[in-house]
């Protein structure tokens, strides 16, 4: 009798100790709350609005002080819609050990192995209907990012197509050295409150290049083409940055 | 003593079974394999005995081929309502795009490639003329969410065909669910795969008629397949094509890159896949960009050897034809021309009014 409630104790702790985290998101524009349809300003000084934002969270995971993982499994799309809201929004459900940890870490885009796979059997939220595939290089879009540029002649629509597997972001916002990053998980649960700084896109590379909606092959950032290989690879430089905890 | 009438009954059973096993009886027949009935839009093939293959998770069926006709040549699959599958792929230039060097989409913007004829296409392996789509149902996706193309994205596409009560119908009916970009895809799919030709002068002289092709087709084929004309390589098997990319040293510098567009590798720079040529007297005018107007021009570029280009491809030469050969050559590429392909009812638009939206 005493055995058999002995090997069940660890079960019971797991059971005790798992408590429900929500990872929510903030859009931001630079420190400023990100609305759809509001005009913003580049730091090049070209205005311009954001229509759309869909991206693929993966391979997360929260850091404990001893640098070991909690690894959360799934793969999450996250899709901020015009018409909802844009802040403090629920992206990911987890459930994870209450305590101390040091921070969180995943991807943006789509695990390779899953990359790759026939679209046209995959389900939600891979698969075509997601609107995130990529039907001339086979794959997924990881970070979709559309919006309109308000130039002097006109109002084009660009759009900002960040994916192939060289592409895919990685997020690393922990930190083991210092206690700047502490993240307390109470028995209850909580949620982690990230930003997502949209407007890193648009600061400028190497030599002041930078994202000029007035050229029109720049307005189609999807591919590797001569004129946008250069920028697409300074978007996913900034982009490394973008991400940050909000408490 | 106990175990003997266990043997017995073992024997026993044995002979029984042997027995059985040897008594002479009728063999049942072997099992005639039943040639699946000929679907209504196909048409009579003249020399090629194969059939397109069927993906096992999109079997053909009559009703899901008859919507995706209807999908194929309803413009409501666009952002602005103006622009179908069947209006790049028109049926009277073979299912390309009427003499129009690139295609326009929704609000007029301009795509920056030529429209391909979808003659055969259930039987190429890659897709685009990068090639890099593997399948016809992830092919459609491209046009219909493109930007300048379709333009719709999946939640506005099946709203849109949702509240069209023939279409919640028929998707329930096909697919038994509701309508999806997924299951657009497939229903366009199943109709592309019905789009075969195969009553060429050529089909009919490798049938066996003599007078199909003229003296100076004949000279045409002839050179097509030598290694003089070479371009057999490339253009190789029933559909003449190897469904491969290479450079055709079109330009030094390409303004459109290609299949690198996807690789970002510089030996990628300037490929596209090779094109059918089936039809190909229709679907002028030519090359990825439709840059070349005529397929004497075409045949001329090909016998100059191009431009100089690092990434040509190894076959890509001076051929030194003459003037002769270079209209045997066309001669014989226009005797690929099947004009039942493009006046088959059931390939045109559904109700018959106009073939094109």
């Amino acid at each position: 009798m005493n055995r058999w409630f002995l090997s069940l104790v660890p079960l019971l702790l797991t059971g005790v100790m798992a408590a429900p985290v929500e990872l929510k998101i903030n859009l931001r524009i630079g420190d400023q709350p990100m609305q759809f349809g509001q005009t913003y300003q580049t730091p090049q000084g070209q205005r311009y609005q954001i229509d759309m934002l869909k991206f693929y969270i993966s391979d997360l995971a929260l850091v404990r002080p001893d640098g070991s993982e909690v690894k959360v499994d799934g793969l999450v799309l996250a899709d901020f819609k015009r018409d909802a809201p844009t802040q403090g929004v629920s992206v990911v459900k987890m459930d994870v050990p209450a305590g101390q940890y040091r921070g969180i870490r995943f991807n943006v885009g789509v695990p390779r192995e899953l990359n790759h796979l026939d679209a046209a059997t995959q389900q939600l939220p891979l698969g075509v209907n997601s609107g995130m595939y990529w039907a001339w290089n086979p794959g997924y879009i990881f970070y979709r990012l559309e919006g309109r540029a308000l130039l002097p002649e006109g109002s084009p629509k660009w759009v900002i197509h960040m994916g192939t597997d060289t592409f895919r972001l990685p997020v690393r916002l922990h930190d083991l050295q210092t206690r700047r990053v502490q993240i307390n998980i109470p028995s209850g649960g909580g949620s982690i409150l990230l930003n997502l700084d949209v407007a890193k896109a648009f600061e400028p590379g190497p030599g002041g290049v930078f994202l000029d909606w007035r050229k029109q092959s720049l307005r189609q950032l999807h591919g590797l083409g001569p004129e946008t290989a250069l920028l697409m690879s300074v978007v996913y430089f900034n982009m490394q940055s973008a991400f940050s905890l909000a408490q | 003593m106990r175990r003997r009438p266990m043997v017995w009954v073992g024997l026993l059973l044995g002979v029984g079974l042997l027995g059985w096993y040897f008594w002479p009886r009728t063999a049942p027949p072997p099992p005639v394999a039943e040639p699946p009935p000929p679907h209504p839009s196909s048409p009579r093939i003249v020399f090629a005995e194969r059939s397109v293959p069927i993906p096992e998770d999109n079997p053909q069926t009559p009703a899901k081929v008859a919507l995706g006709r209807k999908l194929f040549y309803d413009p409501r699959l666009s952002k602005d309502n103006t622009i179908a599958c069947a209006s790049c792929h028109r049926p009277e230039f073979a299912f390309s795009d009427g003499g129009k060097p690139v295609s326009t989409g929704i609000f007029g913007r301009q795509g920056i490639r030529n429209a391909p004829t979808l003659t055969n296409v259930g039987f190429r392996r890659h897709l685009f003329w990068e090639g890099r789509s593997p399948r016809l149902e992830l092919q459609a996706v491209g046009p219909l969410t493109a930007h300048d193309e379709m333009g719709l994205e999946p939640e506005e596409l099946a709203q849109r065909l949702q509240a069209i009560p023939e279409y919640a119908q028929a998707f329930r009916e096909v697919f038994g669910e509701p309508p999806s970009l997924r299951a657009v895809t497939y229903a366009i799919a199943a109709f592309e795969r019905t789009l075969l030709s195969y009553d060429s002068p050529f089909d009919r002289y490798q049938a066996g008629d003599d007078q199909a092709l003229s003296p100076a087709a004949l000279r045409g084929m002839e050179l097509f397949l030598s290694e003089k004309g070479d371009c057999f390589h490339c253009h190789v098997g029933t559909d003449f094509t190897d469904d491969e990319p290479r450079n055709t040293a079109l330009y030094t510098v390409y303004k459109d890159i290609g299949l690198a567009r996807a690789t970002g590798k510089d030996e990628d720079v300037g490929k596209f896949k090779t094109p059918t040529l089936r039809n190909v007297a229709l679907t002028a005018p030519y090359m990825h960009d439709g840059s070349i107007r005529t397929l004497r021009e075409v045949v001329q570029h090909y016998n100059r050897g191009g431009e100089p280009n690092l990434n040509a491809d190894a076959l890509i030469r001076p051929l030194g034809l003459t003037d002769q050969e270079v209209d045997d050559l066309v001669a014989f590429l226009e005797a690929l021309t099947d004009t039942s392909f493009i006046t088959n009812p059931a390939l045109l638009p559904p109700g018959g009014k106009g073939s094109t939206p």
